[in-house]
């Protein structure tokens, strides 16, 4: 039986872990988008090795799962090389370096899309190339990447709930707890995922609205 | 307009410098085409060249050696007294002087029209934003587009936004243009009035190096008409030579064959 009050009463309970899954998502994203185009420049221009580099360092985390990397991190890290970090900063870095990679792959086809003729229209005016880069191609690039970059946000929004095996309390450890405390595992769950839902459908809904945006613009 | 023996005349009565001078200049793509096999031109100051040839003789890619868009392998290209390079702040600042328009128009898609125009004098000559947005005004009104200042190029016809592509070369006040199949990809009633903006430069003493197909425009406007074949030089000489008398085979077939092509339209007479 569906047990109404046990349902509402997850929510207050849930709040605290709120703040740390909105505060992971507004901390990772913005250095995981710095990190995505650094990567995605060097791909794209920088010396053989370098850019070999980034390859590597980009199809290694796109290509283990995310769960493995966070237990990684936050185990083998600090055993094997004294590496020892709180746990909010450890899963911190490892979605960063995670959206980065994929985020980076969407940003280095986003800037390969510009046609050379603009590169040639910015340059001919004697512009340099870090100036061609950032007033002509980058503008045009970031409105072409923009509704895969939103739609990854509300990815990471959601897969910061993996965190919650490591400790960090997050909404989703939160809830978790409060199960094992009442065992109300049906009305909890639920208030779970009805916080997810809430609070990502109008993100989801952001994104389809960039989408729409982007079309009539192109 | 001037007459053939006034051309001509001109022609052979400058004994100054060149302003664009194009010595024996090789090229040869990545992919092994030589598009450029030792090309020699000049264009002195207030001078219209129109380089002419079918597609694929290495026009457009001379074009873009001589502004240092593209590197050349042998040879020189002199802008004033100056040798043009590819890279760094030298090959920046003649770039600066040299105007170019594309045969694509390559407009900002993200700034409007004034946008575009400003672009050059607010990055690249970084005036006060003032003195840009006057100047954006003021070119935008000499090609006829002082209504259109706040529409993005999308919003515009093909004729319209190679006018505003004109202007946003001649907001950089450069001292020569160059212009690469700037009508090929205009719808035919468009042509005219792109043509005309070209031709209004000419008449105000811009020394212009002009890619084209149009054959009417290189007729009444060239000073002098090169023309092209597999990245050589075939022959040149005033428009009334060479399409009065051209002396090879292979220009008599080249110009029969456009002469017959539907795009040229004609210029409006002065």
């Amino acid at each position: 039986m569906f047990h109404l009050p046990a349902f509402l009463d997850a929510f207050p309970a849930l709040l605290s872990g709120l703040r740390v899954t909105i505060e992971l998502t507004l901390l990772v994203m913005p250095c995981a988008v710095v990190v995505a185009l650094l990567l995605a420049l060097a791909r794209l221009y920088a010396p053989r090795p370098i850019a070999n580099l980034a390859m590597g360092r980009v199809e290694l985390w796109r290509a283990t799962p995310l769960l493995l990397q966070l237990y990684w991190l936050y185990y083998v890290m600090p055993s094997e090389f004294g590496i020892l970090l709180p746990g909010l900063a450890t899963v911190a870095f490892g979605l960063i370096c995670n959206v980065s990679a994929f985020l980076s792959e969407n940003f280095r086809a986003g800037i390969a899309s510009i046609r050379a003729g603009q590169w040639h229209a910015g340059r001919a005016l004697g512009m340099s190339e870090i100036q061609a880069f950032f007033r002509i191609v980058m503008p045009q690039a970031w409105s072409r990447v923009l509704p895969e970059t939103a739609s990854m946000w509300v990815e990471l929004f959601k897969e910061t709930s993996l965190v919650s095996t490591l400790a960090v309390a997050d909404l989703t450890y939160r809830a978790l707890a409060l199960r094992t405390e009442n065992y109300r595992t049906l009305e909890v769950l639920t208030a779970l995922a009805v916080a997810y839902l809430v609070l990502a459908y109008p993100q989801a809904k952001f994104c389809d609205w960039l989408y729409r945006r982007q079309r009539v613009h192109e | 307009m001037t007459t053939d023996d006034q051309r001509d005349h001109r022609r052979y009565a400058h004994n100054g410098p060149a302003l664009i001078r194009v010595e024996e200049v090789f090229r040869r793509y990545p992919t092994g085409v030589e598009a450029l096999r030792g090309v020699s031109l000049i264009a002195h100051e207030g001078e219209v060249v129109c380089i002419i040839g079918p597609s694929g003789s290495g026009k457009s890619t001379l074009l873009r050696c001589v502004n240092g868009l593209e590197p050349i392998d042998r040879g020189r290209i002199l802008f004033g007294d100056r040798e043009v390079r590819g890279k760094g702040r030298e090959a920046r600042a003649i770039r600066q002087q040299i105007g170019m328009v594309f045969q694509s128009f390559e407009l900002f898609p993200h700034m409007t029209a004034l946008g575009n125009v400003g672009e050059g004098p607010r990055t690249v000559l970084r005036m006060a934003h003032a003195a840009v947005e006057a100047r954006a005004r003021a070119l935008l009104d000499k090609v006829g587009l002082a209504d259109k200042a706040d529409a993005l190029p999308l919003q515009l016809s093909g004729g319209q936004q190679q006018r505003v592509a004109i202007a946003r070369a001649l907001a950089m006040e450069p001292r020569a243009m160059l212009f690469d199949e700037a009508t090929s990809a205009l719808d035919p009633e468009t042509v005219g009035e792109v043509l005309n903006v070209m031709q209004q430069l000419a008449r105000e003493g811009m020394t212009m190096l002009v890619v084209t197909h149009e054959m009417g425009f290189a007729r009444s406007v060239a000073d002098w008409v090169v023309v092209m074949e597999n990245g050589q030089v075939l022959e040149e000489g005033t428009p009334a030579r060479i399409f009065g008398g051209p002396r090879l085979a292979r220009t008599r077939e080249f110009l029969q064959r456009v002469e017959h092509a539907p795009h040229d339209a004609t210029v409006k007479p002065e």
